[in-house]
């Protein structure tokens, strides 16, 4: 049988340097096939290529038995092809039913007639998503169905999903599986780009995994375990296993009370939530996304308006404290690590120096009175050596660098600032699985040191891994906290949901 | 196109103020002649010194279309009050507080209030020019009296032969370069101008900052309405309701300061006065008409823009997060 897609040794380079080297890739009719490797392996490009959304420097890609040269999205379209992307690109302002009719080859559409076949439509995919409501007012799950609509809608034969689960709640997530599964029925093909390696484990039934542009292995699912896909993306087998069991782990007792909220609330995002964090011990707040917890650190730091502030009482060290902005807050030693490092956590136009050294400025800790050129870049040599950044040198700018990078910068940023209690705000996101082993090193080791650290994330394997306690919030407060080396997947998750 | 990686917006806009220069030199006869090139230069150096101070603004991702206004009002309120036998220093001192007024309010808004800078500094403008000329002086151009004979020094004057404007574009040049590379303030702005919400977090006082970029355009604003004041020994307060504040624009954007902030430096400042300047001044010797050159100002603002883009692409893949 004729594979649907097969890429035979194509690589594509950005100004000389290859971003997918020489690589061959298969895909059959009614798979799902997922496609991981670390950020900056290869994988969006590669699949870039397949929706024509990039040309390959040279290679074939051959469609259905018949060779293919796409020069735009809308070509590999009329093949059946569709990309959704990890972004929806969808209108916001437009309904349910405009967006998935919107690049129809038809000059006028009547609003009852594509609400009609828009609800007809959705119902045959079994999606619960209103075709007259607005794109805007939809979760992210339900966006994700619209963009699959829309997709099947134009006859995809592949539908390639960019790190589809990312923004979704684990029943948002759930929901998705079982969709990827009904398309599969309909005899669609599905590439699927992830970092959730259990996912692709529980619904791929190939796993092509891919390192520094080159493809690595292709086996069918039942030959891949966790370690085993760990160890073709890394290269190499992690020390210490990079979320192993936390049974025999010990967890370090709390030190002074840093940090005490009482009965905060902002908005409908944080309702009367109560709770402390200790020194010299790492607290991880878990909850879904929606559960208020960024919200909550957001208002500590300083970093949302005051305006939306609309009760309790913060305490730091026992002293009350009310931050109108961050700057009060970061020079009291509270430092906030952004979960979104290109929205505010780091300056595109500057080198990693500039960027560190601006910290170290607004944070009252560089020692010259005027810009010192010298303790610049003193601070970030040492910067870049103590975080392992991997650049050339500390000019390079920081939107040029890997993820993983990036985020150590920023963590570096945050550092300089010399916290008293740190709160990291996903601090693995978006960043591959090497640096994310040193990421965990380096909170753990500021725990050591004595600094009150606060974790939030949504990835329990990360939260059992690194926290000496455990906090869960759910609808704007905190509900439940275990002790980090007692508490299990289930009963966190149970916590977070009900 | 791999050997012209190399070439900026700067760097062509600069080959280009050349070129035009040795153009205009070998084809048009009045522009070698020591007037002219003494005309130029003072143009060139009020339009340089206001450049200075929109690009401060623009680099901290503002813009200030007040500027203008804010230096003829200023200006002839000083001229006015020094007609009405006030000492010098006085209605010097009287015109400068008032600018830097104006110049914190403008921030105030921008800042504080977060109206959009484009439309809190327009709407500041015609406030200003309609405030001036209502209630400060009686006809649109006030002429210099007699007593403020000093400030035609700093038009007119020469030092070691060259004319003063100069010196005092080179002098705003030099601290508004060192402002930007070694005050933390410098840095501060050009931070938020690059990333507001990440200069937040990171604990830079952006509101003050933001102030302190508008009282800062205004204060500079001033110093070139000094001049202009001296070179002619008037102001035609007519100048506010001109277009003239989009020539200074023009010049920022020329010289390759991007408009979305963060970008540029005094150095961009320098080049694009220098081919806006020239520009100019050729096609006065010209007799080319007015509307007409700002058809072709037009022209070459959209020329360079577009080399930049073809020669600099914004390539989406290389600006990802590395993920290729």
């Amino acid at each position: 049988m004729t594979p649907i897609v097969d890429i035979r040794k194509a690589t594509k380079e950005y100004r000389g340097v290859a971003a997918v080297k020489d690589v061959s890739f298969t895909l059959h009719r009614g798979e799902v096939h997922a496609l991981l490797g670390e950020n900056g392996a290869g994988k969006s490009t590669l699949t870039k290529m397949i929706a024509g959304v990039v040309q390959p420097t040279t290679g074939e890609i051959w469609i259905n038995g018949a060779r293919a040269e796409f020069r735009s999205p809308s070509e590999a379209l009329k093949r059946g092809i569709a990309m959704v992307y990890q972004e929806t690109s969808l209108v916001p302002s437009l309904t349910v039913a405009q967006n998935i009719y919107l690049t129809d080859n038809k000059r006028f559409h009547r609003l009852r007639g594509i609400y009609i076949a828009g609800q007809q439509f959705l119902q045959s995919l079994n999606f619960p998503v209103d075709p007259t409501a607005m794109v805007s007012s939809l979760g992210a799950g339900q966006k994700q169905m619209v963009e699959i609509a829309r997709a099947v809608h134009h006859n995809a034969q592949v539908i390639i999903f960019d790190e589809p689960t990312a923004t979704l709640t684990p029943e948002e997530k759930h929901q998705f599986f079982s969709l990827v599964k009904r398309l599969k029925q309909r005899g669609v093909s599905i590439i699927f780009i992830s970092h959730a390696l259990e996912e692709a484990l529980a619904i791929a039934d190939r796993i092509t995994v891919m390192r520094d542009g080159e493809h690595v292995v292709t086996e069918v699912t039942a030959a891949f375990d966790r370690e085993k896909i760990v160890r073709a993306m890394v290269g190499r087998t992690l020390t210490g296993e990079l979320y192993g069991s936390n049974k025999d782990r010990s967890v370090r007792p709390a030190g002074e009370k840093v940090l005490s909220v009482q009965n905060l609330s902002m908005g409908n995002m944080v309702r009367n939530t109560s709770f402390s964090v200790f020194a010299a011990q790492i607290t991880c707040i878990f909850g879904l996304i929606g559960s208020g917890r960024t919200e909550a650190a957001k208002v500590v730091a300083g970093v949302l308006k005051r305006d939306l502030f609309h009760g309790g009482q913060i305490r730091l060290n026992g002293r009350p404290v009310r931050y109108r902005v961050p700057r009060s807050a970061v020079r009291d030693g509270i430092i906030y690590v952004t979960e979104d490092r290109k929205i505010e956590g780091f300056f595109e136009t500057m080198s990693i120096a500039e960027n560190i050294y601006l910290a170290a400025m607004a944070g009252g800790q560089a020692k010259s009175a005027i810009v010192s050129m010298r303790e610049m870049r003193a601070m970030a040599n040492e910067w870049v050596a103590r975080l392992n950044v991997k650049t050339i040198n500390a000019d390079a700018r920081v939107i040029e660098l890997s993820g993983g990078n990036q985020q150590k910068v920023v963590v570096a940023k945050a550092l300089v600032q010399k916290p008293k209690l740190i709160i990291f705000d996903e601090p693995t996101r978006g960043v591959d699985v090497g640096a994310i082993a040193e990421i965990h090193q380096l909170i753990n080791h500021l725990a050591d040191q004595g600094i009150a650290v606060m974790v939030i994330s949504s990835y329990l394997p990360e939260v059992l891994q690194l926290s000496d306690r455990i906090l869960v919030c759910r609808q704007g407060r905190i509900v439940e906290e275990f002790e980090g080396h007692k508490a299990d997947e289930e009963t966190i998750m149970y916590a977070a949901v009900h | 196109m791999q050997v012209f990686a190399g070439l900026s917006q700067e760097r062509i806009v600069f080959g280009l103020a050349l070129l035009l220069c040795i153009l205009f030199a070998v084809a048009l006869p009045g522009f070698l002649t020591a007037d002219n090139i003494l005309n130029l230069v003072r143009s060139v150096s009020i339009l340089g010194i206001l450049g200075v101070a929109m690009g401060l603004v623009v680099i901290g991702r503002g813009i200030d279309l007040s500027l203008v206004s804010l230096m003829a009002v200023s200006v002839a309120w000083t001229l006015s009050l020094i007609g009405r036998d006030m000492p010098l220093a006085e209605a010097l001192a009287i015109g400068l507080v008032f600018s830097l007024f104006i110049g914190a309010v403008n921030g105030w808004l921008v800042g504080y209030v977060e109206v959009p800078a484009i439309f809190a500094t327009l709407a500041m403008g015609t406030l200003v020019y309609g405030f001036g000329r209502y209630f400060l002086f009686d006809l649109d151009v006030v002429y210099m009296p007699d007593s403020a004979l000093q400030i035609l020094w700093l038009g007119q004057g020469k030092l070691f032969g060259i004319p003063v404007p100069i010196f005092v574009f080179a002098v705003v040049c030099l601290v508004g370069y060192l402002f930007l590379r070694y005050a933390r303030s410098g840095r501060y702005l050009r931070a938020i101008g690059d990333n507001l919400l990440a200069a937040r977090v990171a604990g830079v006082p952006a509101r003050p900052i933001i102030v302190l970029q508008y009282v800062l355009s205004s204060l500079i604003g001033y110093i070139a309405g000094i001049v202009t004041a001296g070179s002619v020994a008037s102001m035609n307060t007519r100048l506010a309701i001109s277009t003239y504040v989009y020539d200074v624009i023009l010049v920022v954007v020329l010289g390759g300061i991007g408009l979305s902030g963060g970008k540029g430096n005094i150095r961009n400042v320098i080049v694009g006065t220098l081919l806006i300047g020239v520009l100019l001044n050729g096609m006065t010797i010209m007799d080319i008409q007015y509307t007409v050159q700002n058809v072709i100002k037009g022209i070459i603002l959209l020329t360079a823009i577009m080399i930049d883009t073809i020669l600099n692409p914004r390539d989406e893949q290389t600006a990802q997060q590395g993920d290729i």
